[in-house]
């Protein structure tokens, strides 16, 4: 009885296999389990501008420049600063990750360097403005959000969480809290510095022509790339992307992910509107989704385009002595680096 | 004696500050190139008295770009838009009454007719976004944002060279 029970339980194993073959095979359906089909990307990292001699200690606390001190912990007085713009192309997406900011007559930035307009950098890689399809900005700040108008066919995309936290900071009627960067004295770390009104205009802007998103939370703007919401981590709605690559996940952090070195070394950096806890936890979120901090993509790495940080090593010197590099290439998508 | 114990100290300084100073590199010089020049006492006081100006304008700036958003993103009707943008005229009316009331520097002539214009541009924008409350059209949203976008890119570069902030990563 109980052998005759086994012949039959297996019997039916099989004969359930065969049905679900032959199921498949009429249904023509490959399972989901069979075949990823999640498309993978080209990723580039672009450098719109560069922040020259930025004391270490303002960036990352934990690497406060101590004169005399031969602890590689303390012993660099100042870096500087890469404004880095991911560039995530396949399918029939060309998604830029944060916009740079753009330089004017007026408007030198100064202690900047190298600054290129993102349209020119973007033609080495064989891409047109009108090609851009959609904006993820990591933040709102003016160093991140500028030339959204040089991309009148992108769709962006911020966090709900973002725009409230600027209005309350922007229209906060105690002149120390809504100081911004070219108020008397500068802003330090106020809750709107970082917001001019011109920036909050062009987002605006974008809003008012159907061209914006307005994410609440977590959001799947096109296959193999994800929105996540990091909540403080560096303003009121930082958001990161997610992007399926040949090399695994990528996870972009902007200003979440400031400096790569505090992604590994476990260090805050670039503290503005920011929770320390909650850019921890975007951390976290990177190493839970990559794997690791080899696939963090950083804001401002002072190592990015170098050996030191393997990610961007595969660089090379674009417009005004800017810098690029190619992450990685989907199958089929040709290599963007000058020979 | 005295006089060449002197003559010693000056020789044996000027040596030295010519081995400690730091010899500027190409870079350097490019970074230090693009820091503006101070501001003279005229053009400071000019920028103090429109400081509390400033910062009402940029305020009202704002909550109208606010306004408009929210109103855009149906978190308002045209009734809450119409509270959200009330005051709004007469306050850029006033600061441009405050405005005229001051005295720029002859080398802030220029920069002071431009906030002006600013002003200006301002309360168009606000007549043209009220216009929405009588018929619903958004074209009047997109004239608007144009004019406050101008405004706003004024009210940057007057910032810019009145108070040279910082411009450190944000």
């Amino acid at each position: 009885m109980h052998q005759w029970q086994g012949v039959s339980t297996r019997w039916w194993g099989w004969m359930s296999l065969l049905g679900l073959g032959l199921i498949t095979m009429t249904l023509g359906a490959v399972p989901s389990w069979a075949a990823d089909e999640t498309p993978q990307y080209s990723v580039w990292l672009v450098e719109s501008s560069r922040f020259m001699r930025v004391p270490f200690g303002a960036f990352v606390p934990d690497r406060v420049f101590i004169p005399n001190s031969t602890d590689p912990q303390h012993n660099i007085n100042t870096v500087d600063l890469p404004v880095n713009v991911g560039v995530i192309k396949g399918g029939k997406d060309v998604v830029l990750y944060d916009t740079g900011w753009k330089q004017q007559e007026y408007l030198k930035m100064t202690g900047s360097e190298h600054w290129a307009p993102l349209p020119e950098q973007l033609a080495l890689l064989g891409i047109k403005p009108e090609d851009v399809t959609k904006i993820v900005i990591g933040h709102g700040h003016w160093d991140h959000a500028g030339q959204l108008e040089d991309f009148p066919n992108a769709m962006l995309y911020v966090q709900k969480e973002e725009l409230q936290g600027i209005e309350w900071a922007l229209t906060y009627p105690h002149p120390k809290i809504s100081a911004v960067n070219t108020s008397p004295g500068g802003c330090n770390r106020t809750p709107a510095c970082g917001y001019p009104p011109l920036t909050i205009d062009q987002i605006y802007g974008k809003v008012l022509r159907g061209k914006a998103v307005i994410v609440d939370g977590m959001m799947e703007i096109a296959p193999g790339l994800i929105i996540h919401p990091a909540y403080r981590a560096h303003t009121a709605g930082s958001q990161l992307l997610q992007v399926n690559t040949a090399r695994g996940q990528l996870l972009f952090g902007s200003d979440a992910f400031s400096s790569w070195e505090g992604i590994r070394d476990w260090m805050v950096a670039n503290v503005q509107q920011t929770d320390t806890v909650q850019q921890f936890l975007a951390y976290e979120k990177c190493y839970r989704i990559t794997g690791g901090y080899d696939n963090c993509v950083s804001a401002h790495e002072p190592l990015s385009y170098s050996d030191k940080y393997p990610l961007t090593k595969n660089a090379w010197t674009g417009p005004n002595g800017s810098r690029m590099a190619e992450l990685v290439l989907a199958p089929g998508e040709p290599s963007r680096k000058p020979k | 004696m005295v006089v060449l114990g002197l003559a010693g100290i000056v020789l044996l300084a000027t040596l030295h500050e010519q081995r400690t100073l730091p010899t500027p590199d190409a870079g350097a010089s490019d970074v230090l190139a693009s820091v503006p020049p101070p501001l003279t006492a005229a053009e400071e006081a000019y920028a103090a008295a429109l400081w509390p100006i400033h910062s009402d304008v940029k305020v009202s700036a704002v909550q109208m770009t606010f306004a408009g958003l929210s109103y855009k993103l149906g978190e308002l009707d045209r009734g809450g838009l119409h509270v959200r943008l009330h005051g709004l005229n007469e306050r850029f009316a006033a600061a441009t009454v405050q405005l005229r009331q001051l005295q720029p520097p002859a080398s802030m002539q220029t920069l002071h007719g431009e906030y002006r214009e600013a002003l200006r541009l301002y309360q168009e924008a606000v007549v043209e976004m009220v216009r929405v409350i009588d018929d619903g059209r958004d074209a009047h949203l997109l004239d608007a944002q144009a004019q406050s976008e101008k405004a706003a890119a004024i009210l940057m570069k007057l910032s810019d060279a009145l108070w040279p902030g910082e411009y450190k990563p944000n």
